[in-house]
């Protein structure tokens, strides 16, 4: 080992970082979803999140009941126009920051439900950020789609946070 | 931007091709046809008798070859696993029973694919249900299903709308049927069969039949403020443009109004209709 | 002055986490008592009969899997036969027997689902964790099959697609050989646990004359003292020559309910045993044309889904693909209509267990 990657007394104790850093690496590992289970898609979040794939491990396993108290809405299944208000509500009563991940064909694009009464994807009512494939998506389609929404926690940036707020640009 | 309007009901995926054929199953229709076609193959046969003998003829006179006498089509034999089933005339104890008890209330009686069918007069169908659950020979006690059809290639009636009715202690089942015009109201079946409630809603909230007599009578399935009746064969399948809404609109309008005028400046046109 | 009381009137649902789905009440409560309730739904309506009325029949059955997701063997199976009865088609014997183990295996993995949500809602966490992982061996057996675990179309009209893959048979031994002594697990934490029995016993009654006046079948009904099954009664696939028993109790309240499914669940191990031992050989498919054009015809097929009665009402048009009209009789619809019944005139939070008994499904109610 080199003189230079050898750790000083100093960095022994102490960890440099960035303070935008820590705060995403502290969202990323303690997402909370809420328990919204619309329609087939809902049967493979919970087996996720049951005995054999266990979704806790990536710190996303405490399934809240309410909206104000999580962060990630997990759209697992189909959008229909009478559900759509609601779905907007539920949103707006998450604090931020919030996510969203569209689980399923139905959620990304209406999937088979080419019909009168399905929003065409859940992304016409609430922003998305991770889109899932699958009708529906298999307990590792869920986890793996999370894994990317942990990336995508963990490259955002405090400086779009502020344009955000004070700029008062939509995201 | 504004008064640029989009009509939806004229997109090309929103027109919808009529059926031009009344499906109704029925004894009565299946007798006519049958006895139309083999008319038609009976003259069929007979004209061809007729070329064969003018046919023999002339070649008996010129001395050639004689042509082959025709010969009546044998009916096809099934090489698959599929018997079409027919409607046959009407033989179990319940029909009978229930043709007897009404009457001239009891348009047709049948038996197709080894289910009960009776067709009864659309004025008597709450005598008739009533009837099928109290009278101690037949005891159908429950109603398992109440649907409606809609034929719009029909002149004489609209709508038809079906009962399915099952005996739990006798392990049987009879379908109940009745045909209305457009805007004729049943007498509803709640009044026998409580189950009807939930059922019936269903029927008006997809079909537009409304009810006499329905302690209930608001959609089920649709919001209230739905346009026009899902079910009926001239609706599309797409709808009428509901679901194409655009329901990402916050409350305030605060940040749609700032990207709007944002766009607006850049003389961005923001709102273009999606092109079906 | 004193007579006129205050109702509050609140309003469960669609987001929450015990309504299995976009169920949604309107209650009015007096205290903790319910005076009134009303079921809200359509809010999974998704136009399933209007998308499978402009669908060839072969192609219908895909949206059957969507509507009670938790067993769509069940409802494929409905959906065949339905159409086999239309088009007056004969299946043999060895689709008929496998289509029952199929059917058998899907009715455990939805009594599973059942007694895990169920059993959550009223506060036991564990059993969600132990079924599920016996319903994931079953998930196992349908991904073999046909390669999906949940929206299976697992048969063509006229028969199967396939016949068994190698090695299927071993998985069907095996989970027979490991799940009755999981069903007695699951009763050592349930049947005689006090605060299990004090939520379910007495809770949500429904007499035998209500349910049948309101059209609910299924466990509801057999737990009222009511030995219909249909699987008895009008019997379709290989029933007619299989073995089982309907078990009834007649205390018509939710323990009722969770003693009548958990022995359901014993009788259909016994179900798919019979099915794998008397196996007979043969071709899996019917021979038929290679289009199949309907004739007109009008029939009504019901099945017993885990649910209760799944019945499909068909119009055929001559000489079409598709059908003319498609209509679900969803078990989930009818025994929804009874939850006002049960629930009013008990205490709010009887109405959670009441739901999770009646084991709604909204995908098949709202269709």
């Amino acid at each position: 080992m080199s003189q230079k990657n050898c750790p000083t007394a100093l960095e022994q104790i102490l960890i440099t970082t960035r303070v935008e850093k820590v705060m995403n690496w502290s969202r990323a590992t303690s997402v909370w979803p809420m328990t919204f289970g619309l329609a087939c898609c809902a049967i493979e979040m919970m087996a996720a999140g049951a005995s054999r794939y266990d979704f806790d491990r990536f710190g996303a396993g405490i399934f809240r009941a309410t909206p104000r108290q999580s962060d990630l809405m997990i759209v697992a299944g189909t959008v229909t126009y009478k559900m759509a208000p609601i779905i907007k509500q539920l949103y707006e009563q998450m604090p931020d920051p919030k996510w969203v991940i569209a689980m399923g064909s139905c959620a990304i694009s209406g999937g088979p439900f080419d019909s009168y009464h399905t929003i065409q994807g859940v992304d016409k009512v609430v922003p998305v950020d991770v889109y899932i494939t699958g009708c529906p998506p298999r307990p590792e389609a869920l986890i793996q789609g999370f894994l990317k929404l942990q990336d995508k926690i963990m490259s955002s940036s405090l400086a779009d946070k502020y344009k955000e707020i004070f700029e008062g640009l939509p995201r | 931007m504004s008064d640029y309007v989009y009509d939806l009901k004229t997109a090309p995926n929103r027109q919808v091709t009529l059926p031009i054929t009344v499906p109704l199953p029925s004894l009565k229709t299946y007798r006519a046809e049958q006895a139309t076609a083999a008319k038609a193959e009976e003259a069929k046969f007979q004209k061809a008798t007729a070329d064969f003998e003018t046919a023999k003829a002339k070649a008996e006179v010129a001395g050639t070859e004689l042509p082959k006498p025709p010969v009546k089509a044998a009916p096809k034999r099934e090489v698959h696993d599929l018997v079409t089933p027919i409607p046959s005339e009407a033989k179990d104890p319940d029909l009978l029973r229930l043709v007897e008890r009404l009457g001239e209330g009891a348009e047709e009686a049948f038996e197709q694919s080894g289910e009960l069918v009776c067709q009864v007069a659309k004025e008597r169908i709450l005598e008739a249900l009533i009837l099928c659950r109290e009278d101690a020979a037949l005891r159908y006690e429950m109603l398992s299903d109440e649907t409606a059809t809609h034929f719009p290639a029909s002149s004489s009636f609209a709508f038809s709308v079906v009962y399915h009715l099952t005996s739990l202690s006798r392990a049987k089942r009879l379908r109940l049927r009745i045909l209305i015009p457009a805007g004729f109201e049943p007498e509803s079946a709640t009044q026998a069969y409580p189950a009807a409630n939930w059922l019936e809603r269903e029927v008006f909230d997809m079909l537009g039949i409304r009810f006499q007599n329905h302690p209930d009578l608001v959609r089920i399935l649709c919001p209230d403020d739905w346009e026009d009746y899902p079910l009926r064969k001239e609706y599309p399948v797409t709808g009428w443009g509901q679901r194409d809404i655009d329901f990402r609109d916050d409350r305030s309008g605060r940040l749609e109004r700032l990207a709007m005028e944002k766009a607006g400046n850049t003389g961005i046109n923001l709102k273009v209709p999606k092109a079906e | 002055m004193f007579d006129e009381t205050e109702y509050m009137e609140i309003n469960m649902g669609p987001q929450h986490p015990s309504t299995h789905g976009v169920l949604r009440l309107k209650l009015k409560l007096n205290g903790e008592t319910v005076v009134e309730c009303r079921p809200i739904i359509g809010y999974l309506h998704r136009g399933v009969e209007k998308i499978c009325e402009n669908k060839t029949f072969f192609q219908g059955q895909i949206w059957t899997d969507r509507l009670d997701y938790c067993s769509a063997v069940s409802n494929n199976l409905g959906w065949a036969e339905a159409v086999e009865k239309l088009f007056g088609i004969t299946v043999p014997r060895r689709a008929l027997y496998l289509r029952t183990l199929l059917t058998e295996l899907n009715r455990l993995a939805s009594h599973l689902i059942w007694l895990a949500t169920h059993a959550l809602d009223i506060g036991a966490m564990t059993v969600f964790l132990y079924t599920f992982r016996e319903r994931e061996l079953i998930m196992d057996m349908f991904e073999a099959f046909c390669g999906a675990r949940l929206t299976t179309t697992a048969f063509r009209i006229g028969g199967l697609y396939q016949d068994l893959p190698p090695g299927f048979e071993a998985m069907v031994r095996a989970f027979l050989a490991k799940f009755p002594a999981c069903l007695d697990e699951y009763e050592t934490l349930l049947t005689e646990n006090r605060i299990w029995k004090k939520r379910t016993v007495g809770v949500a009654k429904l007499s035998a004359e209500d349910a049948i006046a309101l059209g609910v079948t299924g466990p509801v009904l057999r737990a009222a003292g009511v030995a219909y099954d249909i699987r008895k009664a009008f019997p379709y696939a290989a029933y007619r020559e299989l073995d089982f028993e309907v078990p009834t109790r007649t205390e018509a309240d939710t323990y009722a309910r969770y003693l009548v499914r958990m022995e359901e669940m014993r009788q259909s191990c016994r179900l798919v045993a019979q099915c794998l031992d008397g196996l007979p050989e043969g071709p899996i498919m019917a021979k038929l044309p290679k289009v199949l054009r309907s004739e007109v015809n009008e029939i009504y097929h019901p099945t017993e889904a885990p649910k209760g009665e799944l019945g499909y009402y068909l119009v055929g048009e001559k000489g079409s693909l598709n059908p003319y009209r498609f209509h679900v009789r969803a078990p989930g619809f009818a025994n929804l209509q009874a939850l006002p019944k049960m629930v009013e005139g008990g205490l709010v939070a009887d109405i959670i267990a009441a739901i999770g008994t009646l084991d709604v499904v909204l995908g098949e109610i709202d269709r």
